[in-house]
């Protein structure tokens, strides 16, 4: 695997990672504060998925030119990479667009906007593991 | 990229044998595409743009019809 598609592997590792732990945070009493304070803490949250996603890049390339005994490093996009990136893309759109509907609804129907706040996040969260899903896909079948 | 079933063949493989078993690196690198582009034109997973194709064919030394051909739908 290249590494434009292990850094796909690492963010949709993550995205997973921290998509679940907002579920259960959401779940288990975390929207029953007020929106500014949820808000807050998924910030914190859309901290950890950058950190996490540079440290296991790094630490990913780190471990694969150990293995391998050559380094590991990004190659410049050809046209097929910008052509997979821009249909990734397009999908990555398509699951935000549909995020931001889903939040319209929840708000519509009365939800409290702590709700309307983790749907936000997790409408972000689920454009990045599609992204990071249509990239190896993508690259597999062509 | 297209749908379906490729419609578009190319002998790049045959062509490389002929070229001393150039390899798929070494012919990205004349290009000017990742490797992985080279394999998945030549397994017919990705149809290159034109100007990739002209560029493909003139490291050959050949004409662009005699490493990509167009197979018509049922031909």
């Amino acid at each position: 695997m290249s590494f434009k598609q292990w850094s796909a592997v690492i963010m949709l590792a993550v995205a997973a990672l921290v998509g679940a732990w907002v579920v259960y945070d959401g779940l288990t009493g975390g929207a029953a504060g007020p929106a500014s304070a949820v808000a807050a803490r998924l910030l914190w949250a859309g901290l950890v998925m950058i950190v996490l996603n540079l440290a296991a890049v790094i630490g990913a390339a780190i471990v694969a030119a150990i293995v391998t005994r050559k380094e590991f490093h990004d190659e410049a996009a050809d046209e097929r990479d910008r052509a997979i990136y821009a249909r990734s893309m397009r999908n990555a759109y398509f699951a935000v667009s549909v995020g931001g509907i889903v939040t319209l609804f929840l708000v519509a129907f009365g939800y409290d906007a702590s709700v309307a706040v983790y749907a936000i996040f997790l409408g972000g969260t689920l454009a990045g593991a599609v992204g990071a899903l249509s990239q190896l896909v993508y690259y597999r079948i062509g | 990229m297209g749908k379906g079933k490729p419609q578009i063949v190319n002998t790049i493989r045959t062509l490389r044998f002929h070229a001393g078993e150039m390899t798929q690196a070494a012919l990205a690198e004349k290009v000017g595409v990742t490797r992985q582009t080279i394999v998945a034109i030549e397994q017919g997973r990705y149809s290159p743009s034109l100007e990739v194709a002209f560029r493909i064919a003139e490291v050959f030394g050949r004409p662009l019809a005699d490493v990509f051909q167009y197979q018509a739908e049922g031909g």
